[in-house]
C-alpha cells in the first residue's frame, strides 16, 4: 500500500513535470513576444529584461488588429448561425419524412464529408467570384453555410431519431405546426447537440486558414487572424520578435474562450467525435 | 370540403418539406457540387488561368500525372508514410496518456487542459511557433544543455524534417485524441476490472484482455479521424517547412495548392486533385467495411 503511494507521488509529479514541457514551446512564444530583436537573438531561453509591449503596439496598428477580430468574429458568427439554422430545419424534416426523396436528399447532404477541400477548392473560388462571395468578410461567412452544413446535418439527423415523433404530434394537436413547431419545441430540445456543433464549428472557422487564404487575402481590410499572422510573418521572417508576438495575438483569444468554457469544449468536441 | 383540405394538407406538407430543405441542399450545392463538377471539367483541359478558354486535352492530365509526375510520386509516398506513422504513433501515445489521467490523479483536470490546448490552435500558427522554436530556441537549447539534439538541423534534413513536422503534428493533435480515450475508458464497468484484479490478471493482462477490447469503438473513431486528417496535412507543412530541404516535404495536398495556385497549372492541378477525391474515397470504403465486419464480430 504505501510503495502504491509514493508511486502514484511519483507519476504525478512526473506528469506535471512532462505537461509543462509539453506547453514549454506556447511559453516560449509568449516570452520572446516581449524582447527586443536583439534579446530574441541572443538568448530564446532567458527571461525578457524588461517587461515592454512594444512589440504588442507595433504588430496591434501594423496589423489593424481591432478591425481583425471584428472580421473573426462577423465570419465564425455569421457562419454558426447560418449552419445551425439551416441544418437543423433541413435535419428535422429529412429525418421526419419516410420518403425516397428524403433519403436521397439525406445523402446528397451528407455525402460531401467525403470530398477533400483540396479537390474542389480551385473551382470554389472561382464560383465565389462569380457569386461575387469573395473578398468580402460576409461573404466567406455565408459559404461557410455550406461547408459546414453536411457534418450539422449529420449529427442532428441522429439525434432527432431519437426524439419519439409523439412530441410533434401533441404540438400539431395544439394547432402548431411548420416553423412554429419546429422553433418551440423542437429546436430547444436540440439545446445540447446544437451546443457540441457550435464548439466544433467556432474552433474551425475561428482558425481556419486554407478558405480564408482564397478568399479574402485580396485586401488588408478583410484578412482574418490566423492570415494575417501569416502573411506578416511572409513580410518579416527575420524579425521573430514581431513574428512570436503576432501569433501570440492571434492564439490568445482561443486559448482565453478554452480556460473559461473547458469542460463544454471538450464534452463537446467528445460528442461531436461520436456521433460524427 | 374536407376532400379539398386534404389536397391542400398534402401540397402544404410537400411545400414545407420543400421549405426545410431548400436552403440546405442550395448551399451544399454551390460549396460542394457545382465545384466538383467544375473540377471534373477542368480536369479534362489544359488551362493557365489566363486564355479565356481552357484547351480540351481529355485525359491527357491524368496520364502524365500517373506516369510521369515524380512531383507527385514523391508526394504521394511522403503522404503514405506520414499517415501511417501519424495514426499508429498519435493512437498509441493517446492511449497511453488517457490510462495514466483516467487513474484519476489530484491534478487530473489541469493535466487534460493542458495536454488539449494545442488542439485549439490554427495549425498554421502552430507550425510557425515550432519554426521558431527549431531555428532560434534550439540553438539557446543546445548552448545551455550542451545536448547534440539540438544542434541537429531539424528543418534542414530530409529525414529529420519530416520527424519534425510529424512531431508538431502530434504535439498539436493529441490533445483531441486522448480526450476521445478518456471519454472511452470512463465507459469502461468498474467491476469488470475489478473481477480482473481479483482473478489475478496484472495490470498488462488487465490492459490487453479487458480494456483494450473495450476502447474499440473510441480506437474506431479516433482511427478513422486520424486517417482522414493525415491525408489532408497541409497547413503545418506550408508554415513549417514550407516544403523544403530542396522540396522533400510536399504532401499531396500541397503538392495541388503548388500546382493550382503557384505554377498556374489549372487544369493539371485540378487532375490531381480529383486523384487525392478518388483515393480518399476508396480508402474511406475500404475503411467502412474493415469496421462495419469488425462491428457485426462483436
Amino acid at each position: 500500500m504505501q510503495r502504491s503511494r509514493t508511486g502514484r507521488i511519483l507519476l504525478e509529479a512526473g506528469m506535471i513535470v512532462l505537461s509543462l514541457l509539453f506547453l514549454y514551446p506556447l511559453f516560449l512564444a509568449i516570452n520572446n513576444s516581449f524582447k527586443s530583436f536583439a534579446e530574441v537573438m541572443t538568448d530564446v531561453i532567458a527571461l525578457p529584461k524588461q517587461l515592454s509591449l512594444d512589440n504588442y503596439v507595433y504588430v496591434w496598428k501594423f496589423i489593424d488588429y481591432p478591425r481583425l477580430f471584428l472580421n473573426n468574429t462577423i465570419i465564425t458568427v455569421v457562419g454558426l448561425a447560418g449552419i445551425v439554422l439551416i441544418s437543423s430545419i433541413a435535419a428535422y424534416k429529412l429525418a421526419r419524412t419516410k420518403s425516397k426523396w428524403s433519403s436521397v436528399i439525406y445523402m446528397l447532404c451528407i455525402m460531401p464529408m467525403l470530398i477533400p477541400f483540396q479537390s474542389i477548392m480551385l473551382t470554389v473560388l472561382r464560383l465565389a467570384k462569380d457569386l461575387n462571395l469573395a473578398d468580402s468578410t460576409w461573404g466567406l461567412g455565408l459559404l461557410y453555410w455550406g461547408f459546414g452544413a453536411p457534418l450539422a446535418v449529420f449529427i442532428y439527423h441522429g439525434f432527432v431519431k431519437g426524439i419519439p415523433v409523439e412530441i410533434d404530434e401533441s404540438a400539431k394537436i395544439d394547432g402548431a405546426s411548420g416553423f412554429r413547431l419546429f422553433f418551440s419545441v423542437i429546436f430547444p430540445l436540440l439545446k445540447s447537440v446544437t451546443a457540441t456543433i457550435v464548439i466544433i464549428d467556432v474552433m474551425w472557422i475561428w482558425n481556419d486558414f486554407l478558405l480564408p487564404l482564397l478568399m479574402v487575402n485580396g485586401s488588408p481590410s478583410t484578412k482574418t487572424l490566423t492570415l494575417a499572422a501569416y502573411t506578416f510573418v511572409g513580410q518579416y521572417t527575420s524579425d521573430w520578435q514581431y513574428a512570436m508576438t503576432a501569433m501570440v495575438m492571434a492564439v490568445l483569444p482561443s486559448i482565453i474562450v478554452f480556460i473559461f468554457l473547458q469542460k463544454y469544449i471538450v464534452k463537446g468536441v467528445v460528442a461531436g467525435a461520436v456521433k460524427g | 370540403m374536407l376532400k379539398k383540405r386534404g389536397t391542400r394538407g398534402d401540397k402544404g406538407s410537400k411545400l414545407e418539406f420543400g421549405l426545410f430543405t431548400l436552403p440546405v441542399i442550395l448551399c451544399i450545392t454551390i460549396a460542394f457540387y457545382i465545384p466538383f463538377l467544375m473540377t471534373i471539367r477542368y480536369s479534362l483541359t489544359k488551362w493557365n488561368g489566363i486564355s479565356k478558354h481552357p484547351k480540351f486535352v481529355g485525359l491527357d492530365n491524368f496520364k502524365q500525372i500517373l506516369l510521369g509526375d515524380a512531383n507527385f510520386a514523391h508526394a504521394a509516398w511522403f503522404t503514405v508514410k506520414y499517415a501511417i506513422l501519424y495514426i499508429v504513433l498519435v493512437n498509441v501515445l493517446a492511449i497511453l496518456l488517457a490510462l495514466v489521467l483516467d487513474m484519476k490523479l489530484k491534478s487530473s483536470a489541469w493535466l487534460r487542459a493542458a495536454f488539449f490546448i494545442p488542439y485549439i490552435l490554427s495549425l498554421v500558427i502552430v507550425g510557425f511557433i515550432w519554426k521558431f522554436i527549431f531555428m532560434q530556441g534550439f540553438e539557446s537549447l543546445g548552448h545551455s544543455t550542451g545536448w547534440g539534439i539540438f544542434q541537429l538541423s531539424w528543418l534542414g534534413e530530409e529525414g529529420l524534417a519530416f520527424v519534425s513536422i510529424l512531431a508538431v503534428s502530434i504535439w498539436q493533435s493529441i490533445g483531441f485524441y486522448m480526450v476521445i480515450y478518456i471519454a472511452g475508458l470512463q465507459s469502461v464497468p468498474e467491476d469488470l476490472k475489478e473481477a480482473a484484479i481479483v482473478d489475478g490478471a496484472g495490470p498488462i493482462r488487465r490492459f490487453f484482455s479487458i480494456i483494450l477490447p473495450m476502447l474499440a469503438p473510441s480506437i474506431t473513431i479516433s482511427v478513422f479521424m486520424a486517417l482522414t486528417n493525415s491525408i489532408k496535412v497541409f497547413d503545418v507543412i506550408l508554415s513549417l517547412t514550407g516544403g523544403g530541404p530542396g522540396g522533400t516535404t510536399y504532401s499531396i495536398a500541397y503538392d495541388i495548392y503548388r500546382d493550382t495556385f503557384q505554377n498556374n497549372l489549372y487544369g493539371y492541378g485540378t487532375a490531381k486533385a480529383l486523384i487525392l477525391f478518388v483515393a480518399v474515397l476508396i480508402i474511406t470504403i475500404i475503411q467502412l467495411s474493415i469496421f462495419k465486419r469488425r462491428e457485426v464480430e462483436a
